[in-house]
């Protein structure tokens, strides 16, 4: 039986009903046609599919739709205003702290939840909050350094 | 010479596509009608297929078409045609695709798979390439002998060795007699993931008129048409392949994949396009696989250290088919004796059918599992010459004027490992952290007990101790804690791409009404920058500002020009090249029309700044502007068209290899590079840890240094995970115990080491700008230099990767060194 969830996407309010089964990243992909959330391993390994909730980084893979009632999502597609980059966006391009792009999207959502709660991070804290957050491609260091950046311009 | 564009860290052209979650990869593409498919996948290494009934599956809800090999109507494959995408009668791994259910969403799809009945006859199963190659070892292509393959491809029949690559130089057996020193062992490296990000995936549409549409996370959209056209028998222009942003390739998405698998289930639903995502599990066993390799190394040295013969065996896991690791096999070949001169050579590569998932191109291509080899033993035979293993490594390097293993001369363009070892070993301290380990053994022959004398089985599992080097002076840093011990390791290579003779790459530049240019290859991006470092490249050719160049990002069979695909770090060599060659020829035309307008000679025309002007009276020039679209003088009479600027590429000079011996000119440029690693060692857990990481990289003129340290650090922590955690684990039924992220451990943000990059700029005469390639490199020569670091540490000497801190809790334990 389908169940009516209501909540808040990148500002919006949707109402909607959904399965039980289904997981809050196919709405998000499907329904919602928002695909900046991406499916790296559906386990909860990778964080490529992080999007924040209640300003909390959860893998939408692992999160069921109903779940989000009630709550306040957040998209990569959502972080720009009015076409202005988030801070963290501008330093994920200057600092070429992306290659192929796929982990980019919960890599910065992930930086985002740490920065909303902690404008001053640790360099030792901003890789705890990237834990969750797998990338083949960079090393990582460049997205460290970008989020210390960002941190840096932000305060 | 000085540049405007080049050589800049310009920043990329995709940056805010993929930091707005704009970047369209195939899985967020959704087509109307689109159906979706779901594999069901042998469970069974070897076996024949007795009984396979899908009229249950059919009847599911949902359920469109239930598809198996039956009917298929060759075999395919680029260099051996030795596969079908989908098992017809017999399955050789775990994983091979057995029936593909084709539903109207996901979930009915793979519902239906568990409604599909198939029976087996079990076969013998074998996943080591060693002894897969022992005879009496079961078959697993026993009609080998009859497939089609191309020319220089050297099969055993009646083995499961279906590629056997020969190099010789001089006389080894002299070498050996002759040598003061022989130092033998074998080495292990075993198959791992590529672990892109974005699964593999494809969207394909099979007209009604014949003749197939595809979306694919591919890196050789030409070769998947080539591929799927003679699956099908379509003709080229019949096939189109699309590739969108890629998530990531490191090899694992060239040749083909999954892709003639779909072409075929699309076959049965025409006109309607059917999409297939694998899982992360599923890519552990439904794409290919990387590395697998067992190397014999035998060395001679002379009492000062000089290289005087080496005999290698290498035998390279094939998995279930061959046709993806045929070249691997001949990399392996021509680079087992790393980047050093060798006079005497006697080296058998072989690859080997097993019932693994596939071995493919990844991140090296046979670079590293040889360097593995070559590049430990360096450290051993200093060791026991009492020499420094940077000595070592110097008074045998390549360079202008020596001969590398295929008989190539080196020029003095080509690079210098000598200054990239230099710059390593000072950026870890200097020399004095490399001095010869104590107490060596001199003065005699003696047969390195290495892996072989130490344990009797092909692999060396276990370790052995060796005298440890005491540094001192201020490279001498003491551990955090105690129970920690730190070491320092370098390991050299030299890695050339591996190539068809005439590999193409083709560049069309077309100028756009406002004067700027758009530029399409077929080059892929998938994260390497190249589509950024290409723009650049065709910017300082042109004599344009970077803004005023783009670059096409979808790669697209019907209009891209040819490409042999986006691998063997060749790219900005070889499609910078034909960018150079398409802006030469655009320039070409702008100044002939403009001629023709101007009343001004051609030759005294040049292009520069958006502009063509008369070199002797400047004031005297057109806009590109004004001819892009053709210029029209004052009555409105047409005095040019439009113009566009085509280049294409091929390598020079490139010939097959000779058969008997291995010699010729297979590799068009080398990259030679050198890495350095300091790690921690706890004595207590064996656990280790990478402190730092330090590349200095021959690679010729750096079109965009912020991305080629990207392509460097990415690389250094992928070999990491090498180095020290990852592999495949098969179990003797041949099923992977480790096919999630939950347990094959990849290097996470809290394991990254201190990471360096350094440049050593020795332009590459046949390189665009004087550039070479340099996306692998990064990732070839890690490995030894952790393995180095952990024996300057604990004086543990390990053969086989990856170094975990267990085997290093069992060697101590061997050893007897309490911890």
């Amino acid at each position: 039986m389908p169940e009516k969830i209501r909540f808040t996407v990148n500002g919006d309010v949707v109402e909607m009903a959904v399965e039980h089964h289904q997981r809050l990243l196919d709405v998000l992909r499907e329904d919602l046609a928002l695909t900046g959330a991406k499916e790296g391993c559906g386990g909860g390994e990778c964080g490529a599919c992080t999007v924040l909730m209640d300003n909390e980084p959860v893998n939408a893979c692992l999160v069921l739709a109903v779940e989000a009632d009630g709550r306040e999502i957040i998209t990569i597609e959502g972080l720009a205003r009015e076409n202005c980059l988030d801070p963290l966006q501008e330093a994920f391009i200057e600092h070429a702290a992306l290659q192929c792009g796929f982990c980019t999207p919960g890599m910065i959502l992930s930086a985002k939840a740490l920065l909303l709660r902690n404008p001053n991070p640790t360099e030792a804290e901003v890789k705890e909050a990237l834990s969750g957050n797998l990338c083949r491609c960079t090393g990582y260091k460049s997205i460290v350094d970008a989020v210390l950046a960002a941190a840096e311009k932000q305060s | 010479m000085t540049y405007q564009t080049v050589g800049q860290s310009v920043a990329r052209l995709d940056g805010i596509e993929k930091v707005t979650g704009e970047a369209v990869f195939v899985d967020d593409i959704s087509l109307p009608g689109m159906l979706h498919a779901r594999v069901l996948r042998s469970q069974r290494a070897h076996a024949l297929i007795t009984g396979l009934d899908v009229s249950e599956a059919m009847a599911q809800p949902g359920v469109v078409a239930v598809v198996t090999g039956r009917g298929l109507p060759r075999r395919i494959g680029a260099c051996i045609q030795d596969m079908y995408p989908m098992a017809v009668d017999r399955v050789r791994y775990v994983g091979e695709p057995v029936a593909v259910v084709v539903a109207e969403n996901p979930h009915q799809a793979h519902h239906a798979l568990a409604s599909i009945k198939v029976s087996y006859q079990d076969l013998a199963v074998v996943t080591d390439p060693w002894e897969a190659s022992r005879p009496g070892a079961p078959q697993i292509h026993p009609d080998q002998a009859v497939y089609h393959r191309l020319p220089g491809i050297h099969p055993l029949p009646g083995s499961n060795i279906f590629h056997r690559l020969q190099v010789c130089r001089g006389n080894t057996a002299d070498a050996f007699r002759e040598a003061f020193l022989v130092v033998e062992n074998r080495y292990w490296h075993p198959s791992i993931y590529h672990v892109q990000l974005e699964p593999h995936g494809a969207i394909a549409t099979y007209h009604q008129k014949g003749g197939l549409t595809m979306y694919a996370s591919s890196q050789a959209p030409y070769v998947v048409r080539h591929v799927i056209c003679e699956l099908l028998g379509l003709p080229p222009g019949r096939v189109r392949v699309i590739v969108p942003y890629v998530g990531g390739g490191f090899g694992g998405k060239s040749d083909h994949t999954i892709e003639p698998l779909l072409a075929w289930v699309a076959r049965h639903v025409p006109g309607r396009p059917v999409k297939l995502v694998l899982t992360r599990e599923e890519m552990a066993c439904g794409t290919v696989i990387g590395r697998g390799a067992l190397v014999h190394y035998r060395s001679a040295v002379s009492q000062d250290g000089m290289l005087l013969g080496v005999e290698a065996e290498v035998f390279l896991n094939g998995g279930g088919y061959g046709d993806f690791a045929v070249n691997i096999v001949t990399a392996a070949g021509i680079s087992a004796t790393g980047p050093y001169q060798v006079p005497n050579i006697k080296i058998t590569a072989h690859g080997v059918y097993t019932n693994t998932p596939p071995t493919g191109a990844c991140r090296g291509y046979g670079h590293p599992e040889v360097h593995w080899a070559c590049e430990r033993q360096m450290d051993i035979i200093a060791a026991r010459l009492g020499m420094s293993p940077v000595e070592i490594r110097l008074k045998n390097a390549l360079g202008p004027g020596k001969v590398n293993a295929i008989g190539q001369q080196m020029e003095s363009h080509n690079g210098r490992v000598d200054l990239c070892i230099q710059q390593v070993v000072d950026a870890l301290g200097g020399p004095e952290c490399f001095l010869p380990r104590t107490n060596p053994c001199v003065g005699s022959i003696a047969l390195e007990p290495g892996g072989i004398e130490a344990d009797p089985l092909p692999h060396p599992t276990g370790a052995n101790a060796s005298p440890k080097a005491e540094p001192s002076g201020a490279c001498a840093k003491p551990a955090a804690m105690p129970g920690k011990v730190r070491g320092k390791g370098i390991a050299a290579l030299m890695k050339c791409p591996i190539m068809p003779t005439n590999a193409q790459s083709g560049a069309i530049i077309k100028l756009e009404e406002d004067g700027g240019v758009m530029v399409s290859v077929g080059a892929i991006e998938m994260g390497q920058g190249c589509h950024t470092v290409l723009a650049q490249i065709a910017a300082e050719a042109l004599s344009l500002p970077l803004e005023r160049v783009q670059v096409a990002p979808q790669v697209d069979t019907f209009h891209s020009p040819y490409e042999w695909q986006t691998v063997a770090s060749h790219t900005t060599w070889a499609v910078g090249n034909a960018i150079r060659l398409a802006a030469a020829q655009l320039c070409d035309k702008i100044t002939r029309a403009a001629a023709v307008i101007l009343q001004v000679p051609a030759e005294r025309l040049e292009v520069v700044g958006g502009r063509v002007q008369d070199r002797e009276r400047p004031e005297r020039y057109l806009t590109l502007q004004q001819l892009a679209r053709g210029y029209t003088d004052a009555r409105g009479t047409a005095l040019s068209a439009p113009l566009i600027g085509e280049g294409n590429f091929v390598p020079q000079g490139l010939s097959h290899l000779d058969p008997e011996t291995g010699q010729g000119n297979i590799a068009a440029d080398w990259t030679f590079a050198c890495q350095g690693a300091e790690v921690e060692v706890d004595t207590r857990t064996g656990e280790v840890t990478v402190l730092r990481l330090v590349s200095a990289m021959d690679v010729g003129k750096v079109i965009n240094p912020v991305l080629a340290e990207g392509q460097i650090y990415g690389a250094a922590v992928q070999a990491m995970g090498a180095a020290i955690c990852e592999g495949i684990v098969f179990d003797r039924e041949g099923r992977i115990r480790n096919p999630s992220l939950t347990d094959y451990k990849v290097p996470g943000v809290e394991d990254m080491p201190e990471l360096q990059a350094l440049f050593v700029e020795t332009p590459e005469e046949s390189g665009p700008y004087g550039a070479r390639g340099l996306g692998e490199h990064g990732a070839v020569c890690v490995p030894p230099a952790i393995a180095n670091a952990i024996q300057q540490a604990t004086g543990l000497e390990f053969f086989d990767l990856p170094v975990t801190a267990e085997k290093i809790i069992r060697a101590q334990q061997k050893r007897g060194v309490p911890a």
